[in-house]
């Protein structure tokens, strides 16, 4: 509901009250609101309002082509587009039996990858500044941006990068990306004991994360949640080793967990994926020259394709958690339909709503950031 | 998955009353059942067969069989596979049990469905609305709403002409291309 159309009921006389966090509030991540009941600065009851961001991405893509739609879907997550467009492209690709270059599957990974680094930087950005340091989400948005350097360079789009279509990528690797590539992974790692002494270590940071948005393992369980929230309750799941796809299985990487399910555990979790992103692009940087062949497969004239009859359900590990697309087709040149599983459709409506309960009301902002929610995927 | 533990789970299935098990590739496993039958099934593979986690559920409009399709995604933290349990429910009244006493993440799923196709689901704890919570029109996700005409009918076209626009058309510059010659508008059948 837009707070000019709220009308606040009236309540017996009481030492609580309620407020609207958000939509557009600095400690909300997009566009997105808590309405929230408080008893002095403690919250007894939370509920989330989401719509803001709604453009209705999947009644869009019923009526857009096949090959349209890749243009679509990496906008309905904007912080971590990359991982809409090859869950997508996986899913035209199982219905239409198309198999996959591995030279196209190895530039799926690094794109991936290059992905997760610069959303988890995002993330650190904006979680530090939910605590008043303002530094780390300087270093973090410009870090970013050597990613979306590269991006800008191998794809042609800094953010929405399209560089996916079913059958595999759309462009071959510029002259010396390679090496450019590592330049700025190396880079990138130089920088974490930076940012661990900046951010990680810093006791405002420490004090205020440790035992703020405590979940268990029972409760992350029983809630849904997956991704990096559900590792910093100690169990070690990721769709990218348990539920393979693309060239995961041949590539060597950890897991990291974390035990206590807090802010601290959460973001630590994602400050230690850094690590194994850059341990994984360096895999893929060194594997790349010696995969030749095409990048991608043949396919049928694009604006006249129809897909065969049939129903899937793709699966990729995004920064925020799990990410599935279930898409059927009845035969013809558009999809029938497309359902969109965003990862934070459960942490940050459900989840959000009971762990902020109990919580202060300064505490809120950081609950949610260190679940890393994003609005945009939950209303798509 | 092991060999073992397929026949296991393909054993354990076939206790549910008229299913229909398809095993789609080592990790996907799909299973059409009567929508009574549903519960049950879940019942079983939660507790029986470890599928604690609710992915998602789907909602497909087949509107000329006049049914609606849900799709119930489950997977197994153990055996890393996933069960997609279909069943189809008649379009009207459009009224499902909730599953919410399995699974906790339906709540969100089911409150999804019921504002995209107006499908009630009885027990769900939370049937309002939460994206179009200003929408009083038909449920948008169903195949006989129909947006193109929704906009034709309720919002007016305005040409988008502004002064900057102009003047670089009057310096030759700029590229503007009618309705009817662009490759991707959608053409109305």
């Amino acid at each position: 509901m837009r707070p000019e159309n709220y009308e606040a009921q009236r309540h017996p006389p009481s030492n609580e009250f309620e407020l609207n966090f958000g939509p557009n509030h600095p400690g909300i991540e997009g566009n997105y609101a808590l309405k929230v009941k408080l008893h002095g600065d403690v919250v007894v009851e939370a509920k989330a309002d989401g719509g803001y961001l709604h453009r209705g991405f999947e009644k869009l893509m019923e009526q857009r082509l096949w090959i349209q739609n890749i243009a679509l879907v990496p906008r309905i997550c904007v912080p971590d587009p990359s991982p809409m467009e090859v869950c997508y492209a996986m899913a035209v690709e199982e219905l239409c039996g198309l198999e996959v270059p591995q030279r196209a599957q190895w530039l799926r990974v690094m794109q991936l990858e290059l992905s997760r680094i610069a959303a988890h930087l995002f993330t650190f950005g904006g979680h530090a500044a939910t605590t008043g340091m303002y530094s780390t989400m300087y270093w973090g948005v410009a870090d970013r941006d050597l990613i979306l350097d590269l991006f800008e360079e191998f794809t042609g789009g800094r953010v929405y990068s399209i560089y996916n279509i079913p059958g595999g990528v759309r462009r071959e690797l510029p002259d010396g990306f390679l090496q450019r590539i590592s330049e700025t992974l190396d880079y990138i790692e130089s920088r974490l004991p930076d940012y661990d002494n900046l951010f990680f270590k810093n006791q405002v940071f420490v004090k205020r994360a440790k035992g703020t948005g405590v979940m268990s393992q029972e409760q992350a369980l029983a809630w849904g949640v997956t991704g990096p929230n559900l590792r910093a309750t100690g169990l070690a799941f990721d769709v990218r080793r348990d539920d393979p796809y693309l060239v995961y299985d041949q590539l060597d990487f950890e897991i990291p967990t974390e035990a206590h399910g807090d802010a601290w555990s959460r973001t630590l979790v994602r400050r230690l994926e850094l690590v194994e992103s850059i341990r994984i692009l360096r895999q893929v940087v060194a594997a790349l020259p010696d995969i030749a062949g095409p990048i991608r497969a043949p396919i049928p004239n694009p604006l006249a394709w129809n897909v065969p009859a049939g129903e899937v359900y793709t699966r990729v590990e995004s920064s925020k958690g799990e990410l599935c697309y279930f898409v059927v087709s009845d035969g013809g040149p558009k999809p029938y339909r497309v359902h969109v599983r965003g990862p934070s459709s459960m942490h940050a409506v459900q989840v959000l709503e009971k762990m902020s309960v109990g919580s202060r009301i300064e505490d809120i902002a950081q609950t949610m950031f260190s679940l890393d929610a994003c609005p945009p995927e939950v209303d798509r | 998955m092991s060999q073992e533990l397929t026949h296991w789970l393909d054993d354990l299935l076939e206790e549910i009353e008229g299913i229909k098990v398809r095993r789609k590739s080592s990790r996907r496993v799909r299973a059409d059942v009567p929508a009574d039958a549903l519960p049950a099934l879940l019942e079983l593979l939660q507790g029986r067969a470890g599928y604690i986690h609710l992915s998602a559920i789907s909602c497909v409009d087949w509107i000329e069989d006049d049914e609606f399709e849900l799709v119930y995604h489950v997977w197994s933290y153990e055996s890393h596979s996933l069960v997609s349990a279909h069943i189809r429910i008649a379009r009207e009244p459009g009224v499902y049990l909730s599953v919410y006493d399995l699974y906790q993440p339906a709540g969100f799923f089911e409150r999804d469905i019921h504002e995209m196709y107006g499908i009630h689901f009885e027990g769900s704890p939370n049937m309002e609305k939460f994206i179009l919570t200003e929408w009083d029109g038909p449920p948008p996700m169903r195949k006989e709403f129909d947006s193109e005409a929704y906009v034709n009918e309720h919002l007016n076209w305005q040409e988008y002409n502004p002064p900057w626009l102009q003047e670089l058309i009057a310096e030759g510059g700029g590229v503007i291309i009618p309705p009817e010659e662009q490759r991707f508008s959608r053409k109305k059948d």
